[in-house]
């Protein structure tokens, strides 16, 4: 009954919601996206498949740094160990996509809980420091030649660690746009649950929990089992990114893990805006795009020769990144979305 | 035989462990006395590392020297620069002071993997040469090293406990605000607090780069290590980092000789998650961490 109860409300909710200005964007923005497969252009499908895969990758960071107040700086950790374990199950198990999916999910969780539960008991920056650290050695640890040997002898026929990594990894469907819908409803159920999150009661505790620790502590929230219910929530989301990520490329290696990832999902959700899940769509779009504009003038050699190399995406994004916290901490996506209010009004002349 | 492995197990972890004890300290008391998380320790140490490398390559004859002069003086400032550019105005918001330094952790490295390059560079040492102690060869540069890094650790230990500037640093790390009430300008305390922590670490790159190599991504292991140095003595206590520095690079040195490097990869982690667990705040840390 319940359930049944939490639906109709959801059924008011969303009625309200497509009657703003919002709404309306969010449903015209969602219907362009779905269009995208008809261009029958592999390259195009290619870029949508990585914008959509990280605006989840995003939106779960910005889930646990924006409603929770719990700085993640090894986000890697869940995509790398959700590819490596999606990647294995798929190839050497054979197990369908969706349960390696979710399988790989569950175990990118269960390991960030080694790190997450330890320094979520603590205030102060345990978890940013620890993430990190983690997601540092475990790049060195897939890289270990010693490691692929022992892995090699122990568990004839797979693979596991080495330079490599794991390779041929079949796609979700041999069709194309059958894979870039499937990612485009995980993408869209995704920010769904997190979105919905936010705003439901479980949501007001992580908020509080944000503003102020002690506060949520003296009003009997226990603090510590939320803000571990927060990282699973987020690194379960990280991880189905991982996982699709990893048979977005059929195959994954111990790059997966570098801070690089990390610093992926922080300036995507920072550039949306922190504590909006929608921004991070935005944030992702601008970051895949944006990269995929400078690789390609980077590849031009007039361009390069001007520039000396300094267009390469990342150098550009740290840069964005660090104007973007010091002068517009709240991100783009409300500013954005203002203007764009004023100009539809004033094109409706109201 | 045997005999041998030993002293260079405890020849090279003393000179690992003077190293972390040089970058640790400098992490920990930026964190002691400002409650700055800076993730951009690492990047003073490349910084450092590629000013020095260049002066080298480009400068005939006493490019050495003068890398070692460029490279201590620009990396100081830029330290002063950080926070007076980044941190400094963020200084309300805790997330957008890691966020801005870990960015600017990678426009280091990126930085200068664009305007020089991403391979591996060696350097050589200060002095070449070695001497033999039963069976075992003693670089020059471990001596060097050695001194060097003691009398830096007992100089900023004086620095801080002995003159009036040091009296300040300790009183805005009490109470920052009862400080300013004294009239000790905070701001200008962090600043310098940041640069001797630039200064540490610049240090510390001029002295082990000719052991280890110059590559763009050597920030993050600078920052692994302080991270679970001060993790081990406790966040912002000076001799606390220094103790860590020490128990963690013989630790490491010793798993690297008698068991399998793999583990002294993995030491770090099971320092920081065992600590978390068991003394959260640390060794010799404060009381009122909770």
């Amino acid at each position: 009954m319940k359930i049944n109860y939490e639906f109709h409300d959801f059924k008011i909710y969303f009625r309200d919601w497509i009657g703003t200005f919002r709404g309306k964007l969010t449903v015209l923005c969602l219907i362009g996206l779905i269009l995208i497969p008809l261009t029958g252009n592999n390259y195009i499908i290619g870029i949508f498949n990585t914008f959509m895969i990280f605006t989840i990758f995003a939106a779960s960071w910005d889930f646990l740094a924006g409603f929770v107040g719990q700085v993640s700086f090894g986000h890697a950790i869940f995509l790398g160990i959700a590819g490596y374990a999606t990647a294995f199950t798929i190839r050497f198990l054979n197990f369908p996509w969706w349960t390696a999916l979710i399988l790989g999910a569950v175990i990118a969780v269960l390991f960030g809980l080694i790190i997450g539960v330890p320094a979520l008991r603590l205030k102060g920056p345990y978890l940013a420091l620890g993430t990190l650290a983690m997601s540092l050695i475990l790049y060195q640890l897939f890289l270990m030649g010693s490691l692929a040997i022992l892995w090699e002898n122990t568990f004839p026929g797979t693979i596991m660690f080495g330079t490599d990594g794991i390779g041929q990894v079949p796609p979700i469907s041999p069709n194309p746009g059958i894979s870039y819908l499937i990612i485009f409803l995980i993408m869209c159920v995704s920010l769904i649950v997190l979105t919905h999150l936010g705003k439901s009661k479980l949501g007001t505790i992580f908020k509080s929990i944000r503003d102020d620790e002690t506060g949520a502590k003296a009003s009997g929230i226990n603090t510590t089992k939320y803000k571990i219910l927060a990282f699973m929530i987020s690194g379960f989301f990280a991880g189905i990114a991982g996982g699709l990520y990893t048979i977005r490329l059929s195959g994954v290696n111990p790059g997966s893990f570098q801070a690089l990832y990390s610093f992926y999902a922080i300036i995507m959700a920072s550039v949306g805006g922190l504590a909006t899940i929608s921004g991070s769509a935005l944030g992702a779009f601008i970051f895949v795009f944006l990269g995929e504009i400078l690789r390609l003038l980077g590849d031009n050699p007039n361009i390069s020769d001007m520039f000396g190399g300094f267009t390469e995406p990342i150098f550009i994004f740290s840069i964005i990144l660090i104007l973007i916290i010091r002068f517009a901490e709240h991100g783009l996506l409300k500013p954005v979305l203002e203007h764009l209010q004023d100009l539809w009004d004033l094109l409706l002349g109201r | 035989m045997m005999f041998d492995t030993i002293l260079s197990f405890l020849i090279f972890g003393t000179i690992q462990g003077s190293i972390y004890a040089l970058l640790a300290m400098g992490f920990s008391l930026v964190y002691g006395v400002g409650g700055i998380l800076n993730q951009a320790h690492g990047a003073f140490y490349v910084i450092t590392a590629y000013i020095f490398y260049s002066c080298y390559i480009n400068i005939p004859q006493y490019g050495y020297l003068i890398g070692i002069i460029i490279a201590l003086i620009a990396t100081t400032l830029i330290g002063g620069l950080i926070y007076l550019l980044l941190i400094k105005p963020l200084k309300e918001s805790h997330v957008g002071v890691v966020i801005v330094t870990f960015a600017f952790a990678f426009f280091i490295e990126r930085f200068v993997s664009i305007a020089v390059d991403s391979i591996y560079h060696n350097m050589p040492y200060l002095i070449v040469g070695y001497f033999t102690v039963f069976g075992v060869n003693i670089q020059y540069q471990y001596i060097i090293i050695l001194i060097v890094s003691l009398l830096l650790l007992a100089l900023i230990s004086l620095f801080i406990n002995k003159l009036k500037i040091g009296k300040s640093i300790r009183a805005v790390a009490q109470d920052p605000e009862a400080a300013s009430l004294m009239g000790i300008n905070v701001d200008r305390i962090l600043a310098y607090t940041l640069m001797i922590s630039a200064f540490l670490a610049s240090v510390a790159a001029i002295l082990y780069v000719p052991v280890e190599t110059v590559a763009p991504h050597i920030g993050w292991t600078v920052l692994l290590n302080s991270f679970s140095i001060v993790v081990l003595g406790g966040l912002g206590s000076l001799h606390g980092s220094v103790i860590g520095a020490f128990i963690i690079a013989y630790s490491r040195s010793f798993t690297n000789y008698f068991i399998d490097p793999v583990f002294s990869a993995l030491i770090p982690i099971i320092v920081i998650v065992v600590m978390l667990v068991l003394r959260p705040r640390g060794l010799f840390g404060k009381k009122e961490i909770k």
